[in-house]
């Protein structure tokens, strides 16, 4: 019955509206009897910074999983630019254009900073078996990879540390150089899970400064958080995820003025001989 | 006590062919664990498969040991793709409980009687060599001082093998060093993050393994070579663990790591048998312990190692050629 499903929505998840780089239909994932994940319909438009916030559980680093194919759905159809990713593996996503960050840094500690750079372009030949005895025939590939890997760490202000080994950053540095790293794959639409999570405000002021100017630039951002002031300083639109559900989407001054959203973070507004257990179902 | 005695049946061992093996499929393991990040605990199925798929092609097909040589080397190549395939999607503790089970379910089956016709069962098969050792170009008679000396086959033997050695070292520093062998390093660091970048992780594990696996099963054939035969019993599960006693012992993720480190089990290893061996003839010894000593040598020598590694594990955990501050930045 789930096949019927998704094969239903998946005519619908192609046929996106204009502006719309990454459309969601029917997405939907449980954990035995709990549903993670259950979203109808989600468009992300295409040149905006999203941010997907609701309280923890809510399914958000979930619904990241399953869209970059770290995770499968139980059912569901998603489409990046019309062509549906539903099946692929996360590899086979993040190579058309869909790539993502992790709430807990991921840096490949004991390659240098440039080595966790050039590891991410998309062009090397010599990434294949039978080309890497062939020096010659990557050799020049090399060169520009590392070059754009410079131009990237510069902007990120961790040049200095290209020849580190990245297990030798600062939790701050390794952000950043995750950012860096996505970028690297010049990806069509970054997934940024958390990028503020355990980090101080000054380095979260340069990383949302990262973000803005990589969105002037034309790029797509979609971003996880916590944090209601970083969303509102930030996004263009936001989508408030409740128990697995899209509550609401919309520009962040209209989702914080919805009484759904304050409910779903702070619970009903009840009399107070109600007992803690219920204020959980809200 | 015969201190020229010991030291020349010392060298001989960590320069013999026996060292040469386990350094080359100590070689293969260190693609496979030290830059892939792969615990393979089955190279000795490698092994086996390389040294039985020769000398199956020889003594019991009567074909060519040029064509049984690629034969088992082939061999290997299909079982890493059999035993990859389904476990390295895997984590990585259940691809190491596979590879164990593998090689075991794979020597005890080819010493089973039902397989007797073609690998000779619990009996191996004998003279696959002969060809091998006519094209041996060096002199007649031994080669060497006192109890350090050679016969030229056992040479010949040695400077193949050891040739073999530096080729495959060569090779998997310039696999390394590209490219490939960036993403398969960055594999060993974390596999998601690799996966998110845009790399088919489980392709580069399976090539790993498979390049891992035929340079395990060229030890096998050396194997096959030195003995011009194969039995079942030189193919237990702790040939494997020596292989890895080796490559920890020399240093993980470096090129002459696993060649140092067999060169040194090799050589403690006869050194403290021989050390033994020699102090149970002793007069001076009370006769009790020198009973005891006397056939135990072997056992000693190998507690010896076992208490050794720990030592090492304790006070250099990288090893004699690793760096230590790797150790620190794994993720």
């Amino acid at each position: 019955m789930s096949t019927a499903t998704s094969t239903a929505t998946a005519a619908t998840a192609t046929d996106a509206d204009g502006d719309a780089i990454l459309t969601v239909r029917g997405v939907r994932r449980a954990f035995g009897g709990i549903v993670a994940v259950d979203v109808e319909r989600l468009d992300i438009r295409r040149g905006a910074i999203t941010a997907i916030i609701g309280p923890n559980g809510a399914g958000k680093t979930t619904l990241f999983n399953l869209l970059t194919g770290f995770d499968r759905p139980d059912a569901g159809a998603w489409a990046l630019e019309g062509r549906a990713l539903e099946g692929l593996p996360p590899h086979r996503i993040a190579r058309l254009g869909m790539v993502r960050t992790f709430q807990l840094t991921r840096s490949l500690g004991r390659l240098t900073v440039l080595e966790n750079m050039a590891v991410a372009a998309q062009t090397q030949p010599g990434e294949r078996l039978e080309r890497a005895l062939l020096r010659w025939s990557w050799r020049a590939e090399e060169r520009r990879v590392a070059e754009r890997a410079r131009e990237l760490l510069d902007r990120f202000g961790i040049a200095h540390m290209a020849r580190e080994q990245a297990g030798t950053l600062s939790g701050g540095q390794r952000k950043l150089l995750e950012m860096a790293r996505a970028l690297m794959t010049e990806p069509r639409i970054v997934m940024l899970d958390e990028p503020t999570a355990g980090v101080n405000p000054a380095l979260t002021q340069s990383l949302l400064d990262h973000m803005r100017a990589l969105n002037e630039q034309g790029m797509t951002i979609v971003f996880v958080e916590h944090d209601m002031d970083v969303v509102m300083g930030i996004s263009d639109r936001v989508v408030v995820l409740a128990e697995g559900r899209v509550l609401t989407e919309g520009r962040p001054e209209e989702v914080v003025a919805d009484e759904r959203v304050i409910e779903a973070y702070l619970g009903r507004a009840r009399a107070p001989a109600e007992t803690p257990a219920e204020d959980g179902d809200a | 006590m015969e201190f020229d005695v010991i030291f020349g049946n010392a060298a001989r061992a960590g320069l013999g062919p026996t060292a040469a093996i386990f350094a080359l499929a100590a070689v293969g393991l260190n693609l496979h664990f030290g830059y892939g990040g792969l615990l393979n605990f089955g190279q000795v199925g490698f092994m086996m498969l390389g040294a039985y798929g020769a000398a199956v092609v020889v003594a019991t097909w009567g074909g060519s040991l040029w064509l049984g040589i690629p034969f088992g080397l082939a061999l290997c190549v299909v079982f890493a793709l059999a035993l990859g395939a389904p476990t390295l999607r895997l984590r990585s503790d259940y691809f190491a409980i596979t590879t164990i089970a593998a090689a075991e379910i794979l020597r005890l089956l080819i010493r089973s009687s039902p397989a007797t016709d073609v690998t000779g069962g619990p009996f191996g098969l004998q003279t696959i060599a002969n060809s091998f050792y006519a094209l041996n170009f060096l002199p007649d008679g031994r080669h060497g001082l006192g109890t350090f000396s050679f016969s030229s086959n056992q040479l010949w033997v040695m400077l193949v093998a050891w040739v073999l050695v530096l080729l495959c070292s060569a090779l998997v520093l310039a696999l390394i060093r590209s490219p490939w062998g960036r993403v398969l390093r960055a594999i060993r660091e974390d596999e998601d993050a690799v996966r998110s970048i845009g790399k088919n992780v489980v392709a580069y594990k399976l090539q790993a393994l498979v390049i891992g696996g035929v340079i395990g099963g060229l030890a096998g054939v050396v194997e096959a070579l030195q003995q011009s035969g194969v039995g079942s019993e030189n193919f237990e599960p702790q040939v494997t663990f020596f292989a890895w006693a080796a490559l920890i012992l020399g240093g993980m993720a470096t090129t002459a790591g696993p060649v140092v480190g067999a060169i040194l089990f090799w050589f403690l290893r006869e050194g403290v048998e021989s050390f033994i061996r020699e102090l149970s003839t002793q007069s001076w010894l009370p006769d009790l312990l020198a009973d005891f000593l006397d056939g135990s040598e072997g056992a000693i020598s190998v507690t010896f190692m076992g208490v050794g590694l720990i030592a090492l594990m304790a006070l250099r955990p990288q090893g004699i050629l690793g760096r230590g501050r790797d150790l620190h930045l794994g993720t």
